[in-house]
């Protein structure tokens, strides 16, 4: 046994040989290895080194770090690499006046010799599901964090379970059920704990799942395959994974599902007795994920074929939200994003009062007056400045948000909340159904004569009017006649506090059945 | 975990129309379902669940109705045959199921068709397109009651005798008429299915048919993607403390430098009655109690084993039994194997004394130091009351430690949290009393002072341990202004530790989002405020808020807000669409974000502002 993933127990640092999650900004995440500085590196005398539009940041930094701290960049020598590594292969001497020493101390946060640059940070975070699903690199399509969280609530997939995946595609999903189906590592081969059983077709894609299950310290929690499962079925290694949790997101599902019967179903060709894949005492929810109605159709058909109950197709709508500060009015700040139009019909008239007042004067001043409309304006003028002032303050006086030196532009303008500009409108269709367990005739007499029927005492769930009379009556009664044993028991000084207890005991226990028919 | 349905375990039991009753399965009971019958509690525990029952006709000599288990092609034959109607030339790209004897039974083609039993002749044709306005039921209301009364094969002759007596039967079209078969079906038919109360049940059944507003209308989708986004899940071997260690817990300082080595600890408010903490009991493995006589992992062999040979003798019994007068069994018959199913009811009542023998040492702490969730309530007393279908009460003194969050669920009240010395409970210790002194008390009173030591040893460990932080997520689903939360939960979460905050309606989480917007983080970087400057990072993580910087915008990273929801579809051959309703109410949204660490001193940021094509919006 590795060590523990950092899926599961990230610890409080960051570690060498570790993944970790190196955080640029809101969507730009990338994953990285962390690795001990043993010289030189890809030209770097740090070592491995990031480099972002944000700074440069040799690994080294980044270890043993608390998670989630910022690390500032360094100052790391990126444009003579190319150069010197020309000029080492010349001169086959190893080039010592570089700033940064090439053996660095592992284990301190900010290694002798490497200098912090002036401006770049970046965020350090330990790796989930949810990081990884945004960070990872895409093979295929991938499920997202929205669809796998509802897809893992609704298949019961919980610490101790098995479960089915078929294809792995880029991992997202295997991570995800991974994290959900954990109960700790196998101690020993006969140690079951829960566990995912992927199969992927392509070559290509197990060989790299199978390197980042690897990496990531998933080996025993994740068990690959590579593997047609139309024909190939759910088996490993001629044994039943023993699931109750079942994914396909796969082209043509019900090829796959009649592997998944509980008995050979008609129609499989098979010589050897039929060992199914699933576990035989439980409940086994399956989901499929395809992005055609089509696809659907056929999938449904053969699950009602195949017994599968409680057949229920949904998709899933998800919406990012942007929160951001709706800046409008005469007065904000002239910036990106300010939207120079009036806050409110007050503002407006104002503007349009001051901008007539204006004209006004304007035309005063070119015509002198000797209009016969003079009387109007001077009728008009005096009314408005009475009322608003002059119209440069009355401006600042109106409701709008006052933009004042003290206030920030930070919290000016309103606040608002709409959805980012493009939405997934459409991932998939999740078909959702359960298979039960099979029963047989023997199990059910078992059954019956374990637990016989024909004397039941009382009724529970719906009750007609009369019954729930006469149950209340009792209820009453035995209050009733608690209460005066409590009253002895007061009188004699006795313990009141158990009888208390033993009180609400009994109320708790009398209402159940009334309050579970709803 | 639900492998068969256990006594007095909460189910939900499905009804044809749709509808769900949620009981306790007591045992020795009749179940009655209303409109749709009554019958035994027995003849369902220890069967599966999500299993289809019909109600079967009484016998003469039997006081209760049997249950027939439907089979699934019983159940889809009308939609099987429809679908084979509607392309009969591409014939189903499935293998043929073992459903072989249903299908010859249905006459393929002709299936809405109906045909009248005793005469043969069809009654209805379908592919009608026209319908009679006048068309209508012609069995009068009374005749209708008089068939209730007596209702036989599960309420499958008063469907056909309605769809019989509708007098525009046969003018209805396929489509149509299957429908009216649908809701004739619903109303009559005499079958159930017995389905887990797991917390996905328990959700749908509160947001459905009881008050979803007690729930904060959490919805699955939203339980899930809080879940996921707070990463909780199992969090580590679960190993409760020892002797040792339960002394040094109690002093705090040992128990916070302890704190390095917990793992898996989430910080939880939950104003959903003990929802959210059900769901995230269910992510961490503690929320159901172990299996009884199995030691929970990988037991099916030996279980199916078990169950095989238990089945033989007791189908000869059953056996002779039958050949037995039936009536018998109204007497008690009380059978060996019978006593054993009482026995174990009588073993789940047993109460667990104050006293228990397992409580060595008054100070001994009962919690786990891994897997733990901590609830911080806003009452003097959390709201749990849900967590009542799990057999879990936490206001009871006396509940089983055998239940797992007994040992994995601490509850602390705010005020606990954040002025500890102000509550009574945790700053009052009680007198510790020599043995040889309690030895001349009462029983009573002893008790009294054990339990009150106990709890004083507990609370302890709980606000010690939470206040020493360290805490690797934070779930928020609550009424209370996330703003003031975030300022007092954030500090005492690791770094890189996740948050996920619920909200019915969007607006506190807008204003939540607005302190952490990226011109405010520039502004505290660049310009900031009087009150921050001079101080150490210490104290920043504990800032108190003002009107400018609520929160302190460098201790979170990522803050997003996201919404989602799930539209339910109807799959049918040729009738496939979108459900024509759902359900309305707050949409739900949810706020994530990182707990960060910001390194000490001033940050400068790099790289160009956002571009046009730059998402970095906020």
């Amino acid at each position: 046994m590795g060590a523990i993933s950092p899926f599961l127990e990230p610890g409080t640092r960051t570690k060498a040989d570790s993944l970790a999650i190196v955080h640029l900004s809101r969507d730009n995440l990338l994953p990285v290895i962390l690795q001990e500085s043993k010289g030189e590196v890809d030209g770097y005398a740090e070592g491995s080194v990031i480099n972002t539009r944000f700074g440069s940041f040799p690994h080294t930094t980044l270890i043993n770090q608390p998670w989630g701290a910022q690390v500032r960049a360094s100052i790391v020598d990126t444009g003579s690499r190319g150069r010197k590594r020309k000029i080492q292969e010349q001169e086959t001497a190893p080039d010592d006046s570089e700033g940064a020493g090439s053996t660095t101390t592992p284990g301190q946060a900010t290694p002798k010799g490497l200098e912090t640059a002036s401006s770049g940070f970046v965020h350090i975070l330990p790796p989930t599901p949810e990081v990884w699903t945004t960070s990872l690199p895409h093979r295929t399509q991938v499920v997202y964090t929205p669809d796998y969280s509802y897809i893992l609530h609704r298949i019961r997939a919980r610490p101790g379970m098995r479960i089915i995946e078929s294809g792995s595609g880029s991992g997202s999903f295997t991570h995800a059920s991974v994290r959900a189906v954990y109960n700790g590592y196998p101690k020993s081969d006969d140690d079951a704990r829960g566990k995912v059983y992927s199969f992927e077709f392509n070559e290509d894609r197990y060989q790299k799942m199978a390197e980042e299950v690897e990496a990531h310290g998933l080996k025993d929690l994740v068990k690959v395959s590579q593997r047609d499962v139309y024909n190939g079925g759910f088996l490993v290694d001629g044994k039943s994974p023993e699931a109750e949790c079942v994914f396909l997101d796969l082209p043509a599902p019900w090829k796959a599902l009649p592997h998944l019967s509980r008995s050979k179903p008609a129609g499989v060709e098979q010589d050897t007795p039929w060992i199914s894949p699933l576990r035989s005492d439980r409940t086994v929810h399956l989901c499929t994920f395809s992005p055609c109605i089509e696809q659907v159709t056929k999938t449904v058909e053969v699950m009602r074929q195949l017994g599968w109950m409680e057949i229920e197709m949904v998709e899933v709508c998800h919406k990012r939200i942007n929160v951001m500060r709706e800046r409008v009015g005469l007065n904000m700040p002239t910036d990106r994003g300010s939207n120079l139009s009036p806050y409110d019909v007050g503002e407006a008239v104002q503007r349009l009062k001051e901008v007539e007042s204006k004209s006004k004067e304007f035309h005063e001043r070119n015509q002198g007056g000797e209009n016969g409309d003079a009387d109007v304006d001077m009728d008009d003028a005096p009314e408005a400045q009475k009322s608003n002032g002059t119209p440069s303050k009355s401006v600042n006086e109106s409701k709008a948000p006052v933009a004042s030196a003290s206030a920030k532009p930070f919290m000016m303008g309103r606040l608002i909340h709409r959805t980012e500009p493009e939405i997934k409108t459409h991932t998939s269709y999740l078909v959702f159904a359960v298979l039960p367990q099979e029963w047989t005739e023997e199990q059910e007499a078992a059954a019956f004569a374990k637990w016989p029927c024909g004397q039941e005492s009382k009724v529970i769930g719906k009750l007609d009017k009369e019954s729930r009379k006469k149950e209340k009556r009792e209820l009453l009664h035995a209050k009733s006649k608690s209460k005066r044993k409590r009253g002895k028991d007061a009188e004699a000084g006795g313990a009141v506090e158990t009888e208390v207890d033993n009180e609400k005991e009994a109320k708790r226990s009398k209402p159940d059945p009334q309050v579970a028919s709803s | 975990m639900h492998s068969l349905v256990e006594p007095n375990a909460w189910v939900a039991i499905k009804l044809p129309s749709e509808n769900l009753r949620v009981l306790q399965l007591i045992p020795n009971t009749t179940i009655s379902l209303g409109k749709y019958g009554s019958f035994p509690s027995n003849l369902i525990i220890h069967r599966p669940y999500h299993i289809t029952y019909e109600l079967e006709d009484k016998k003469d000599n039997e006081t209760f109705n049997r249950l027939r288990i439907v089979p699934a092609s019983e159940l889809y034959s009308d939609i099987l045959s429809s679908s084979s109607f509607l392309n009969p030339d591409s014939a189903s790209p499935g293998p043929e199921g073992d459903d072989d004897a249903v299908a010859d039974a249905i006459p393929t083609g002709v299936e809405y068709a109906l045909v009248d039993a005793d005469s043969g002749a069809v009654v209805a044709k379908t592919d009608r397109a026209e319908l009679d306005a006048e068309a209508r039921q012609s069995l009068t209301m009374e005749q209708i009651e008089e068939l209730k009364k007596d209702v036989t094969d599960a309420g499958r002759d008063i469907i056909t005798k309605l769809m019989l007596s509708h007098t525009a039967i046969g003018q209805k079209t396929e489509y149509s008429l299957a429908k009216y078969k649908l809701l004739k079906t619903k109303k009559y038919i005499r079958r159930f299915c017995v389905l887990p109360l797991d917390v996905s049940m328990l959700d749908y059944w509160l947001l459905e048919e009881k008050d979803p507003s007690k729930i904060l209308d959490l919805r699955e989708e939203m339980i899930g993607l809080l879940g996921c986004w707070a990463n909780v899940h199992f969090g580590g071997e679960a190993q409760c403390m020892n002797a040792e260690e339960q002394e040094a817990a109690v002093n705090g300082a040992n128990s916070v430098t302890k704190l390095e080595d917990s793992t898996g600890r989430w910080l939880v408010v939950d104003d959903t009655g003990g929802l959210l903490v059900a769901a995230m009991a269910e992510r961490m493995g503690v929320l159901y109690p172990p299996e009884k006589g199995e030691d929970g992992i990988n037991p099916p062999q030996k279980r199916r084993r078990d169950s095989e040979s238990q089945a033989e003798p007791a189908e000869a019994e059953a056996n002779s039994r039958s050949q037995a007068q039936q009536a018998e069994q109204t007497q008690p018959p009380m059978g060996s194997e019978n006593t054993s199913g009482q026995e174990q009811i009588l073993a789940k009542r047993v109460k667990y004394p104050t006293g228990d023998p397992r409580h060595k040492d008054d100070m001994a702490v009962p919690y786990s130091n891994c897997n733990t969730m901590t609830l911080i309530h806003h009452n003097s007393q959390p709201n749990l009351s849900f967590l009542r279908y799990y057999d879990f009460d936490n206001t009871n003194p006396t509940q089983s430690l055998e239940h797992p969050l007994a040992r994995h669920l601490m509850t602390l009240s705010w005020l606990q949290l954040l002025d500890p010395q102000a509550d009574s409970t945790y700053a009052n210790e009680p007198a510790n009393i020599d043995a040889d002194e309690l030895k001349t008390w009462k029983a009573n009173r002893r008790g009294n002072y054990h339990r009150k030591r106990r709890r004083w040893a507990r609370i302890r460990h709980v606000v010690d341990s939470t206040r020493g932080g360290g805490f690797s997520g934070l779930v928020v689903a609550s009424t209370m202004d996330p703003t003031s939360i975030m300022r007092h939960a954030v500090p005492l979460l690791a770094g890189g530790a996740p948050i996920a905050i619920y909200s019915q309606t969007p607006e506190p989480l807008t204003a939540l989002l607005d302190c952490y917007s990226v011109a405010r983080r520039a502004a505290w970087i660049s310009d900031p405020p009087e009150e921050a400057i001079g101080k150490t990072a210490e104290e920043l993580e504990q800032w108190a808020g003002t009107d400018e910087f609520p929160l302190n915008p460098s201790l979170v990273l990522g803050a997003a807000m996201q919404t989602s929801r799930v539209r339910k579809w109807q799959v049918l051959p040729g009738r496939t669409h979108p459900l024509m309703t759902s359900k309305g109410g707050a949409e739900g949204y949810i706020f994530t974000a990182w707990r960060v660490k910001p390194a000490e001193g001033r940050v400068e940021a790099r790289g160009k502002g956002r571009t046009k094509k730059g998402k970095s919006g906020r």
